[in-house]
C-alpha cells in the first residue's frame, strides 16, 4: 500500500482543484449567474412552471416564475414597474406592446445575438406585427392566433344540410332553417363578447372576410367610406333580429367564456380563436362536440380574418441581458436548436406559433389531427391579416369604446351608416 | 399618528393630487417628492383639467344617472329586504338560530364567487332559474336576464341586495333585541296592533342603525364593481356602466390614471353629501323631539 505523504497528499487536492475549476470553465457557457425573474399572465401556471423548471435543470438557469391574474396583468406590471421591480423577461399581449417600448419599459432585441436567424424562420405578419412603430423587434411571440368558423357536424347532419355554409348567405340561410325546425333557438355564436378579445377583433374578422378595410395606411378608422363593413353589420342586424344568436353573448365577459356555449352541441355555428377548437373538439371530458364532432371551415368571404401575435418582451432595465435573451429565446424561440416551449404549447393547448417549420414536426402533425384538419388550420393561417393600428396610444382606448357603439349598432338602437361615422368620430376624438 | 398618516393620509392625499395630474406611470422623471428615501413622482400638475373633460363627457352622465339608479334601487332594496328578514328572525319560530346562522352566508362569500353563483342561476342556456320557471310552466322558453340594459342593471342590483342585505339584517336584528319590552307590552296595553308597534316602537328605536344602513350601502352601492366585471362588464353596450365601473376602465384600461382618479373622486364626493343628508332626514324628527 502506497503511504500518503504531504507532498502527495498537496499535490492530488491540487489537481483536483484545478480539474474543478477546469471543468467549471469548459461548463460555464450553459450554467447562468445570476437569477432572472419572469412573469406571465394566467393561463396553464404549472405548464409554464414545467417550463421553467426544465430549462433550470437543462439550462443550469436561476429562474423564479410569478403569474399574475390576467384581467389584471398589464396594470400591475406597470405600477410594479413603477415601484421600482425589474421582470427581465415578460409576457405582453400584442396591443400592450407598443405602449411598453415607447415608455422605454421593454428593450428591442434586433441586436441580440441569433435574432436575425429566428427572423427568417417567422412568418412575414407575424414578424411584422410583432415590430415596434420604429421597425425594431420588440418581443419574441408566445403565440399566434386568428379567428376561424366551426361548425357542429351532427347538427348539420340532422337538419340535412350536407356540407358547411360557404358563404354568409349560405350560413344566414342555414341558421334560419336550424332555427325554423327547431334544431337550435339560436345556430349562430359569434363572439360578440365584451371584452378587448371579442366584440372588436370580430368586427374586424367580418370586415376583412367582405374584403373592407379598417383602418387606412396611417392607422385612422375608415368604416364610414367602406361598403363591406357595411354589408358585415347589416348581416348582424339580420341575424340578431331574426333571433339567430343567443343574446347574452353581448353581456359573456370572455372569448373563453363564449366558447365553452358551443360545447353544450345547441348551436351550429361558432366564429371564435383558433386554439378553441382544440376544447371544443379535443376535449371529450368537457365538450360534447368532442371528439372532433365539431370541425373549422374556411371563413367565408374572402376567407380573411383577424390574426394577432401575443409574445414575450425582455426589461430594458434587465441586469442580465444574457441570461434573460436565453430565457426569452427558450420560451419564443429555439435554444440549442430546441423549440421546446412553442412545441409544448402547439401540444399542450393547440396555440399556434409563427414558426411554420413546427408544423413538419410527427409529434404535432398527430396531435392536432386528433381535433382539426391542420391543412385547412394552416391554410386559413395564409389568410390572416394583421393590423398595425393596435400600435397607436390611443387604440386600447378606442377598443374598448368602440364596443357599445358596435353593441348599439348590432341591436338596431342605430343606423349602420349612423354607427360607423360613430367609430370614426369616436377614434378622431381619442387622437 | 404617523401610521395613520402613512396609511390614509398620505395615500389619500396622494391619490386627490393625481387626480389633477396627467399620470403616467411608466414615466415617472419629473418633479418628485422624498419620503423616508423613498422618490415620490408628482407627474405633471394639469390642474382641473382632468375634471373638466370628465364633466364634459356624455359617457360621464349617462354614467352617473345610471350610477343614481342603481345606489337608489339597492339602498331601498337592502333596506326593506333586511328589515323583511330581520322581523321574521326576531320572531320565534322552529329552527331560528338554523335561519339566522344561514342567513350569513350570502353576506360572507367573496363578490366573485357571488357573481359566478348567479351566472349559474340567470344563464339563458343552463340557468337554474329558467329550468325552474320552465319546469313550472311560467315560461315557454328560456329568458335572457341580462339581454336589455335595463334589465341587466336589475339583476345586477338584485344580486348586490342578496349579498349585502343580511347584513343589514344582522345589524337591525342586534338593535331589535335592544329594544326593552316594556316598550312593546304598555304599546300592547294601550291597543296597538302589530303594524302600529312596528310603527312606534320598532322603527323609531332603530334609527340609528337604520342610519348606518342607509350610509353603508349607499357607499357599497356607489362604489360596487366586482359583480359588474363577473357579469357584465358594463354591457351590453354602455348599459350597465357606472361611475365606479367607468373610474376603473379610465385607469386600468385606458392607463389615465389621472382622469380615473377625477372619476373615482367625484363618486367620494357624492357619497359625503349623501351622509349628509340622510343624517339631515333621519335624525331631523329626532333632534326636533329633543328641542
Amino acid at each position: 500500500m502506497e503511504r500518503i505523504t504531504r507532498r502527495s497528499f498537496l499535490q492530488t487536492t491540487g489537481l483536483l482543484g484545478a480539474s474543478a475549476v477546469l471543468a467549471d470553465g469548459v461548463f460555464h457557457e450553459t450554467r447562468a449567474d445570476k437569477p432572472i425573474n419572469f412573469a406571465g399572465w394566467v393561463f396553464k401556471p404549472d405548464t409554464v412552471k414545467d417550463y421553467v423548471n426544465v430549462y433550470n435543470q437543462k439550462f443550469g438557469g436561476q429562474v423564479t416564475y410569478e403569474a399574475i391574474p390576467w384581467a389584471q396583468y398589464h396594470p400591475t406590471m406597470e405600477t410594479r414597474a413603477f415601484g421600482g421591480e425589474v421582470f427581465d423577461v415578460m409576457y405582453c399581449a400584442h396591443n400592450f406592446r407598443e405602449r411598453w417600448y415607447d415608455n422605454g419599459l421593454i428593450r428591442p432585441l434586433d441586436d441580440l445575438p441569433g435574432m436575425d436567424e429566428l427572423k427568417k424562420k417567422m412568418t412575414p405578419q407575424n414578424l411584422e406585427s410583432l415590430k415596434s412603430k420604429d421597425g425594431k423587434l420588440a418581443a419574441l411571440p408566445y403565440f399566434t392566433s386568428l379567428f376561424v368558423l366551426i361548425y357542429n357536424e351532427p347538427m348539420l347532419q340532422q337538419a340535412g344540410i350536407k356540407a358547411p355554409a360557404k358563404s354568409w348567405d349560405e350560413l344566414v340561410e342555414h341558421s334560419l332553417k336550424l332555427k325554423k325546425d327547431k334544431v337550435s333557438d339560436h345556430p349562430f355564436l359569434l363572439n360578440w363578447n365584451v371584452s378587448p378579445s371579442g366584440t372588436m377583433p370580430q368586427f374586424m374578422t367580418d370586415a376583412f372576410s367582405e374584403g373592407a378595410s379598417v383602418f387606412d395606411a396611417k392607422n385612422r378608422v375608415i368604416v364610414d367610406q367602406e361598403p363591406g363593413v357595411a354589408r358585415a353589420m347589416e348581416r348582424w342586424q339580420k341575424v340578431w333580429k331574426a333571433e339567430l344568436v343567443n343574446p347574452e353573448v353581448l353581456t359573456k365577459t370572455s372569448s373563453t367564456d363564449t366558447h365553452r356555449l358551443f360545447w353544450t352541441g345547441r348551436y351550429a355555428y361558432h366564429t371564435n380563436h383558433s386554439y378553441y377548437l382544440k376544447t371544443i373538439a379535443g376535449e371529450p371530458e368537457n365538450s360534447k362536440l368532442a371528439p372532433k364532432k365539431a370541425k373549422m371551415t374556411m371563413y367565408p368571404g374572402t376567407g380573411q380574418t383577424y390574426m394577432w401575435t401575443d409574445s414575450y418582451a425582455i426589461n430594458a432595465k434587465t441586469k442580465s441581458l444574457d441570461d434573460a435573451w436565453k430565457l426569452a429565446r427558450f420560451l419564443g424561440g429555439n435554444l440549442a436548436g430546441d423549440w421546446y416551449v412553442q412545441r409544448q404549447w402547439c401540444l399542450i393547448s393547440g396555440l399556434d406559433n409563427p414558426y411554420p417549420e413546427m408544423y413538419e414536426h410527427p409529434d404535432i402533425i398527430a396531435s392536432y389531427d386528433r381535433w382539426v384538419d391542420l391543412k385547412l388550420l394552416r391554410k386559413q393561417y395564409e389568410k390572416g391579416k394583421v393590423i398595425a393600428a393596435y400600435k397607436e396610444p390611443w387604440y386600447s382606448e378606442y377598443d374598448v369604446k368602440a364596443v357599445p357603439i358596435v353593441h348599439n349598432m348590432i341591436r338596431g338602437g342605430v343606423s349602420v351608416p349612423q354607427g360607423l361615422k360613430e367609430l370614426v368620430k369616436l377614434q378622431k376624438s381619442l387622437v | 399618528m404617523l401610521v395613520i398618516c402613512l396609511v390614509i393620509v398620505f395615500p389619500l392625499a396622494y391619490s386627490l393630487w393625481m387626480s389633477f395630474a396627467d399620470v403616467n406611470l411608466l414615466r415617472a422623471t419629473g418633479p418628485a417628492l422624498e419620503l423616508f428615501g423613498v422618490r415620490i413622482p408628482l407627474f405633471r400638475y394639469v390642474g382641473l383639467q382632468n375634471y373638466a373633460r370628465l364633466l364634459a363627457d356624455p359617457l360621464y352622465w349617462d354614467a352617473f344617472w345610471r350610477t343614481a339608479y342603481f345606489v337608489g334601487a339597492f339602498v331601498c332594496e337592502t333596506t326593506v329586504v333586511g328589515l323583511g328578514m330581520a322581523l321574521v328572525l326576531q320572531e320565534r319560530f322552529l329552527g331560528r338560530p338554523l335561519m339566522r346562522s344561514l342567513l350569513l352566508i350570502p353576506w360572507s362569500l367573496s363578490r366573485v364567487v357571488v357573481g359566478l353563483l348567479w351566472i349559474g342561476i340567470l344563464d339563458v342556456e343552463f340557468g337554474a332559474l329558467n329550468g325552474l320557471l320552465y319546469k313550472a310552466g311560467l315560461i315557454e322558453s328560456y329568458v335572457s336576464f341580462l339581454k336589455s340594459g335595463f334589465s341587466a342593471l336589475n339583476v345586477l342590483v338584485s344580486v348586490y341586495m342578496w349579498n349585502q342585505a343580511p347584513f343589514a339584517t344582522l345589524l337591525l336584528l342586534a338593535g331589535m333585541q335592544s329594544i326593552p319590552m316594556e316598550l312593546y307590552m304598555a304599546a300592547e296595553v294601550d291597543g296597538a296592533g302589530y303594524w302600529q308597534r312596528l310603527r312606534y316602537v320598532t322603527l323609531p328605536a332603530l334609527r340609528g342603525i337604520l342610519f348606518l344602513i342607509l350610509v353603508v350601502s349607499t357607499v357599497n352601492g356607489f362604489l360596487m364593481l366586482d359583480l359588474i366585471y363577473i357579469l357584465t362588464m358594463g354591457g351590453p353596450g354602455n348599459e350597465t356602466t357606472t361611475i365606479s365601473w367607468l373610474g376603473f376602465q379610465t385607469a386600468f384600461q385606458f392607463f389615465k390614471f389621472g382622469p380615473g382618479t377625477a372619476i373615482l373622486y367625484t363618486l367620494t364626493v357624492l357619497c359625503l353629501l349623501l351622509t349628509v343628508v340622510y343624517h339631515k332626514i333621519v335624525f331631523r324628527r329626532l333632534e326636533a323631539a329633543e328641542l
